[in-house]
């Protein structure tokens, strides 16, 4: 089910009406029904797969607890650990990689595999992942033995369930045994509605009305036209606020969808495109899967703790092996790559800034900020190329178009209409508030865990009133009329 | 205490506005459907994507015209149902390219009481497979998938489209505008600085509109060859009766398309003809082909060089209504022998 659509309307009003009756008469049973209407929620989808959410759900749940009662006991929990892996791992390879792995090998050697033509089970990278970190942490001692009630929630919650955010069993289950009074409950509805308002007018107003224009460029691209300077900009362009304002309204959708539960999932998104390094943009971008690429990967790897070189590796491998989870496509890994490279400029850079004792005059401190923040938008810009590009090939006509060495398309006419919408979507994600800084007065996310990209001090501050109601409640109804056009949220696809 | 208003006012104000745009879309669509003109609005260009899958349903016709602007002007209901005692349905889209024309057929013959389709070919050569569909278009609306399976959930989403979307608000309150501006009595053709449809060519727009389209051609690309296989296996065993044709545009852009891409425009022809006869050959439901756009009395119009007015067309590529009349008695029955040729009978 697509948060932006008629069918989620409803299905999360009946949801949350229900919740709230049981939450006064039968508190008992509040877990037993959000499991319920989350596997719902799934089978919508296709119900065929819900025995593959339950199947990675009921194993890991075992394995997890196995884990967990031999740590308790001081035996050794790798074995388990590692057969949880790769029962994982070989679920998410066989599901999500395993044509590009035959097509690959095909393509390098000729070896006449056949491809695998498999259905992609929606969120199979999220639940895994979910379910890989929890393994990871009962194997060292930080994951309590839950009753399988809560786990099976833990991995299903249906507003994280499909795009995340990706969040961890000690972060989410505590919650679920929370009792919330009514004023409390009164105020996670306000702010939740709020927080999904905006997250909807993200996708239906903006979003959705930015992606037949990148479409048509990168389309054209990939079957074989040779694009202009001016359309490789604005579909580069257009592509990079459509998928800031896809993945931010989705992000905000689901934590305000979690906030009518009296759930807070963790904050996703917060202003990426302020970023003025690549390092900030990483700790802004995705939060919960960043923070799991270091935690998990980046760290077991052996993080900074090797020195430079391996710093180095362990970042490039880790972006690598990111750019790799988004899709079972090569142009995804260099996209990670493109980003490890990034990463690593960005440390080196640091490093020499620091041993030269390298800043900016104070006067001029805006300035550089200023000139860094448009350099890292131009680096990320670029390296969507790359993202969402569907061959090599069509990645390479869109470069190509970017540095004027392209050809003379005109599929997008540069006019007026388009100056002013590149203007204000720019004039929005570089000086306009988020949707967390607007709503934080009652605080419907968790918190980053980077300590040092918490949020900023805003004016525009929500918070309900009359006015404030009729504002969010026309948006609302705005949003909902423009849902026209079924588009799925980009991030529904890794 | 706050939040408990605040809950109150959001859902009091986002409920009245919904309310209150469900209730104006029903009456309007209702005052559209039962108005006597009201089939001329199927002519006008708006949000024409969003309502006619739903329009197809509710007026449940035996003949559906497909196509783009060049059908959607062409084919007036209200002309052409008391000429040929039958119901009938503009399906034409503006800017239809050729992935809509191939869904907006097999839409057509899944629908049971559609006896006949009539499909203007320029579909197929514009638009391109980097933008495959308009804006608005959203198949979920289509009786079919494009693999030919029934669309799962169809009716919520044509309600929704109908009745919740912000495109249908549009075309609603376009329609109910424009039968209010007719008199009692009038219908879209008494009514030409109403319904523009029903406009005649005048020199200034021959000229303007022939400039403009001075790079046009006429090219089959590989990805909408495809698309019209795919719509006529789609027709392989419906029990619809197919009318191709190609669109009578005038002459003056004709010698565009020669003069841009002769053999383009060449193998664009060639090309459909092979299909349908190849069609034919192999499938129980036949279709028949006709080519309007070569030298005829329509597309020989020259009225507008001449610093007149033109009888048959709107502009150079768009045709009258009471030209599409013409264009319908030629393929449908049998009449105006003289136009167009029958390429694939």
């Amino acid at each position: 089910m697509i948060f932006s659509s008629y069918p989620y309307l409803v299905f999360l009003a009946i949801a949350v009406l229900a919740f709230c009756f049981l939450e006064n008469r039968l508190p008992g049973l509040r877990r037993t029904f959000l499991v319920l209407v989350s596997l719902i929620f799934y089978a919508w989808w296709r119900v065929d797969f819900l025995a593959l959410l339950i199947g990675s759900t009921v194993v890991n749940f075992a394995i997890g607890t196995a884990i967990t009662a031999r740590h308790a006991d001081g035996k050794t929990t790798r074995p388990l650990l590692i057969v949880g892996l790769i029962f994982n791992l070989s679920l998410i390879a066989w599901f999500k990689y395993a044509g590009l792995l035959a097509s690959s090998a095909n393509d390098l050697l000729a070896l006449g595999i056949p491809i695998p033509h498999l259905f992609l089970p929606l969120a199979i990278s999220f639940f895994t992942f979910e379910q890989i970190s929890y393994l990871v942490d009962a194997a060292g001692g930080r994951a309590q033995r839950y009753s399988f009630l809560d786990y099976a929630l833990f991995v299903s919650f249906f507003p994280h369930l499909i795009a995340g955010p990706i969040i961890r069993h000690n972060d989410l289950i505590p919650q679920f045994s929370q009792s919330r009074n009514r004023e409390k409950r009164q105020d996670d509805i306000a702010v939740g509605m709020t927080l999904f308002t905006i997250g909807l007018a993200k996708k239906t107003l903006i979003a959705d009305n930015l992606a037949p224009f990148s479409d048509a460029v990168f389309s054209a691209a990939h079957h074989g036209a040779s694009i202009g300077f001016a359309d490789a900009w604005m579909g580069t362009l257009f592509f990079a606020f459509q998928i800031y304002f896809d993945f931010s309204g989705y992000s905000d959708m689901a934590l305000g969808s979690a906030c009518l539960f009296g759930i807070r999932l963790p904050m996703n998104f917060n202003s990426p495109y302020k970023a003025a390094s690549i390092i900030e943009f990483w700790r802004l971008w995705h939060i919960s899967l960043s923070t799991f690429l270091r935690d998990y990967l980046y760290i077991p790897l052996g993080g900074n703790r090797h020195g430079r070189f391996r710093r180095y590796a362990n970042l490039f491998i880790t972006m690598l092996l990111g750019g790799l989870w988004h899709g079972a496509n090569w142009t995804f890994v260099i996209w990670g790559g493109l980003h490890g490279i990034y990463l690593i400029l960005n440390h080196a850079w640091r490093s020499i800034c620091r041993t030269f004792n390298f800043a900016a005059p104070e006067a001029l401190q805006p300035f550089a900020r200023a000139v860094s923040v448009f350099v890292t938008f131009v680096s990320v810009v670029f390296a969507w190329t790359v993202f969402r590009s569907e061959s090599f090939a069509g990645a390479a006509r869109m470069i190509a178009g970017l540095v004027g060495a392209g050809g003379h398309s005109h599929l997008l006419t540069f006019g007026p209409l388009a100056g002013g919408a590149l203007v204000t979507l720019f004039a929005l994600v570089w000086f306009a508030p988020n949707s967390m800084e607007i709503t934080w007065r009652l605080k419907p996310a968790l918190e980053t865990r980077y300590r040092d990209a918490g949020l900023r001090r805003t004016r525009w501050q929500w918070r309900p009133s009359t006015a404030t109601a009729i504002v969010f409640g026309l948006l609302f109804v705005v949003s909902v009329m423009a849902l026209s056009n079924l588009s799925p949220f980009i991030y529904f696809q890794f | 205490m706050q939040s408990r208003r605040y809950i109150s006012w959001f859902f009091g104000v986002a409920g009245g506005i919904v309310a209150l745009a469900i209730a104006f879309n029903v009456i309007a669509d209702s005052y559209i459907l039962h108005h006597r003109a009201g089939a001329s609005v199927q002519l006008v260009s708006g949000f024409e994507r969003v309502l006619k899958p739903a329009w197809l349903v509710s007026i449940k016709p035996s003949l559906v015209f497909v196509g783009s602007s060049r059908a959607r002007i062409a084919f007036d209901p209200t002309l052409v149902d008391p000429a040929l005692h039958l119901k009938s349905f503009n399906y034409g889209v503006s800017s239809e390219s050729a992935y809509e024309a191939r869904r907006y057929i097999q839409d057509a013959a899944a629908q049971p009481n559609v006896k006949t389709i009539v499909v203007a070919l320029d579909a197929f050569v514009s638009g391109s497979s980097a933008q495959p569909f308009g804006g608005g278009f959203d198949e979920t609306r289509l009786a079919v998938t494009p693999a030919g399976e029934p669309t799962p959930r169809r009716d919520l989403w044509l309600f929704t489209s109908r009745y919740l979307s912000g495109g249908a608000l549009g075309m609603h309150a376009l329609g109910v505008w424009l039968l209010a501006q007719l008199g009692p009595g009038q219908l879209a053709e008494d009514r030409p600085d109403v319904f523009s449809e029903y406009g005649h060519m005048t020199p200034a727009k021959f000229r303007h509109e022939l400039t403009r389209r001075a790079e046009r051609s006429m090219h089959l690309t590989k990805w909408q060859h495809e698309q019209l296989l795919d719509a006529l296996a789609a027709i392989c065993h419906s029990n619809a009766s197919v009318y191709f044709y190609f669109p009578p545009d005038n002459m003056a852009i004709i010698e565009h398309y020669l003069a841009n891409d002769a053999k383009g425009y060449a193998d664009f022809k060639r090309t459909v003809a092979d299909d349908v006869i190849r069609h034919n050959a192999g499938c129980p439901n036949k279709a028949r082909l006709f080519d309007f756009m070569n030298r005829n009395r329509i597309t020989e119009d020259d009225a507008a060089a001449h610093g007149r007015l033109s009888t048959y067309y709107l502009d150079p590529i768009h045709v009258r209504p009471p030209t599409g009349l013409l264009l319908l008695r030629r393929m449908l029955l049998g009449e105006e022998k003289t136009l167009g040729v029958e390429v694939v009978p």
